[in-house]
């Protein structure tokens, strides 16, 4: 898997973040803006996959304890992060529904898509 | 029990939007108000004694997500309960409100939101509940279709939704340090950690919680002020009245959690920063909703101040002011409201004579700014007294420079009581319905100043006197402070071009999210 393992996943998905927030900062494109936003939040849901898969303070996953289990519970990824992460990312979808529904009734309603013209047009 | 809280008026909502007509909507939903405000006096009554806790799904305590309500957050839900009640009260005559039934859906699903939020005793849920009431919020500041409130929305929830990326990032942090989600368990992880560890976590979870705070290194002000501007009246006082306690909440939780670490002394010095931005910027406005909204992050300013300074008398003052802001904040949008139906304007400049056309709305409306400058007998002076008692010199010149601005501020806005004017409105008297609650909170605040002890007992079960002499002195500097800052306002302030120019001042989106960036830097490098 040569650099691509679960090892650096925390690495990558810090930079991606400051990469992601670095765009939004930067762009000058609504849409841009918007598919930053998207990809900060897929870097946050990188980081909470890696924590699934790790030593962390509990590495037994929160489940019903049974000691005859002991190795093989050793060995499955932690469920929590997941099940957050499915959480995070059905919210970060619907979120970004809306945002791109109010995008769509502000280009009709102004015909561009650039902030700074937008600025203008609406802040008074 | 507590689950009962969030989940029935989501339930009830749905009912209502399904099956009722417009008209039993509101009627419903005005008897399930009362109601549900009944049933969180309940609950504060026993969380006084001791903490309720509910643990959702019936397993046991490791597994299951957990509800709990303390003394404090059962505070804020009653708060919620009595905000929603007096807004449900006071829009049951809107006439224009065509679709009744989906905006009391909005409405209840962002009430659950806000009970939720203060009740949730699980950081991730903390996160959830914070996106719907974020989300909910938005759309309905942008109900009202023809004032098209679309790119300011738009900016707020953009810019909420890249301020909460910090806030998961830095739960993820949390996770891997503690292995927990549940409040108390992370508090009781971190309670003797090293607080090198702890610095990442905090950063980025203070990163989000200050930007909802609207605390000043932000420019986050920007967004959350605009959207005041075209929201509708109900909305604009939940949105002050209620969202700004949000955070607040969660800021005061976060700062217990994280005890090794917390900058106590950067807040401090941040909070009067806000406290003094916040009143400069509300005496350059002349929209009335504006004012309001940059009195909202003065007076936030001012609470922080309160809550970090580290004594006992400061921090109960804190506490005791979210709640006196809660009640006279909404109170003033609530009567902005009328103020603006009646005479067609929303120009501070413009409006004349609000005694003299409805003089018992009138009075509620100078109650409440009475209350909110903290003169001697109403509400702010209880909580502004306690927050200056126990302080050094340099605490207490802030806070009278505090007063000092919201007085010059709202000597803009009380103008508006006296003169003559001729504008008319869509309705020029004010209606019965949206006057009950304007004069109820009126009169709390009236009652919250005369018995301050007395509710502060009530709340928080802590026993505080007031000293007749200090209460005397206060009073004499806040004369003084009055004489001072009418005497500015006449000869600084009115009509000042420069004032004007500056209160224009409002930052883009992407200066809102790069001081996000500042901030988080800012406090890694503390």
């Amino acid at each position: 898997m040569g650099i691509f393992n679960t090892e650096n996943l925390e690495i990558f998905s810090l930079a991606l973040f400051f990469i992601s927030f670095f765009g939004i900062i930067t762009s000058k494109n609504m849409i841009k803006s918007i598919i930053f936003v998207m990809l900060i939040q897929t870097a946050v849901i990188m980081f909470w996959l890696k924590l699934g898969r790790e030593d962390t303070a509990t590495p037994i996953p929160p489940i019903i304890y049974d000691p005859a289990l002991l190795d093989y519970m050793e060995r499955i990824a932690d469920p929590l992060p997941q099940a957050l992460t499915l959480t995070a990312i059905i919210i970060g979808f619907s979120v970004v529904a809306v945002i791109i529904t109010m995008f769509n009734a502000l280009y009709r309603l102004h015909g561009t898509a650039d902030w700074k013209k937008l600025e203008e047009v609406e802040g008074d | 029990m507590l689950t009962f809280l969030v989940i029935v008026p989501v339930l009830l909502a749905v009912l209502l939007f399904i099956f009722s007509t417009n008209i039993t909507a509101k009627i419903i939903s005005i008897v399930f108000q009362s109601a549900l405000f009944v049933a969180s006096i309940y609950l504060v009554m026993i969380t006084r004694d001791a903490e309720v806790i509910t643990i959702v799904g019936s397993y046991d305590d490791i597994l299951g997500i957990i509800l709990r309500a303390n003394s404090l957050s059962a505070i804020f839900v009653m708060l919620t309960t009595f905000i929603f009640l007096a807004v449900s009260v006071y829009s049951y005559s809107y006439k224009d409100r065509r679709d009744a039934r989906t905006f009391w859906f909005l409405m209840f699903v962002l009430e659950a939101s806000f009970i939720g939020l203060f009740l949730s005793g699980d950081l991730f849920n903390v996160f959830v509940l914070i996106e719907v009431s974020t989300l909910v919020t938005v759309i309905l500041a942008m109900y009202d279709r023809k004032k098209r409130n679309i790119f300011h929305g738009k900016v707020f929830l953009l810019a909420n939704v890249v301020s909460i990326q910090f806030y998961l990032l830095g739960l993820g942090y949390v996770y891997r340090i503690t292995g927990a989600m549940d409040m108390e368990r992370v508090t009781y992880a971190l309670a003797g950690m090293d607080a090198g560890n702890l610095l990442l976590p905090y950063a980025l979870l203070m990163t989000a919680i200050a930007f909802k705070n609207t605390l000043i290194p932000f420019f986050s002000w920007t967004p959350k002020t605009n959207i005041y501007r075209k929201s509708p009246t109900v909305v604009a006082a939940v949105l002050s009245g209620l969202q700004a306690k949000t955070s607040l909440y969660l800021f005061i939780r976060f700062q217990e959690i994280f005890e090794p670490i917390a900058a106590h002394d950067l807040f401090l010095a941040i909070g009067i920063f806000t406290g003094i931005f916040g009143a400069v910027m509300a005496i350059c406005q002349s929209h009335i909703k504006m004012i309001l909204a940059y009195h909202t992050i003065s007076q936030i300013g001012l609470i922080t101040v309160g809550i970090s300074l580290g004594n006992e008398y400061a921090y109960i003052g804190g506490l005791y002011h979210i709640f006196s802001h809660a009640m006279f904040k909404t109170t003033l949008f609530l009567s902005s409201g009328i103020i603006i139906h009646s005479y067609g304007t929303s120009n501070v400049n413009e409006i004349r004579g609000v005694f003299k056309r409805m003089p018992i709305v009138g009075a509620a409306t100078a109650a409440a700014v009475l209350g909110i400058v903290g003169a001697p007998f109403f509400i702010g002076s209880v909580s502004k007294y306690f927050i200056s008692s126990d302080v050094g010199p340099l605490i207490l010149a802030v806070t009278i420079a505090l007063s000092l601005g919201t007085i010059i501020s709202f000597m803009k806005f009380s103008s508006m009581f006296f003169g003559q004017s001729e504008l008319r409105g869509d309705s020029p008297k004010a209606e019965v319905c949206k006057s009950i609650p304007v004069i109820v909170m009126g009169v709390v605040c009236l009652a919250g100043g005369i018995m301050g002890t007395q509710f502060i007992y009530f709340f928080f079960r802590y026993s505080v006197g007031i000293q007749i002499w200090s209460y005397a002195q206060k009073s004499i500097i806040f004369i003084v402070c009055a004489l001072v800052g009418y005497l500015i306002y006449k000869y600084v302030v009115k009509g000042n071009a420069l004032l004007s120019r500056l209160g224009a001042v409002s930052f883009g989106f992407k200066s809102v999210c790069a001081s996000m960036g500042i901030f988080l830097a800012a406090l890694l490098l503390w």
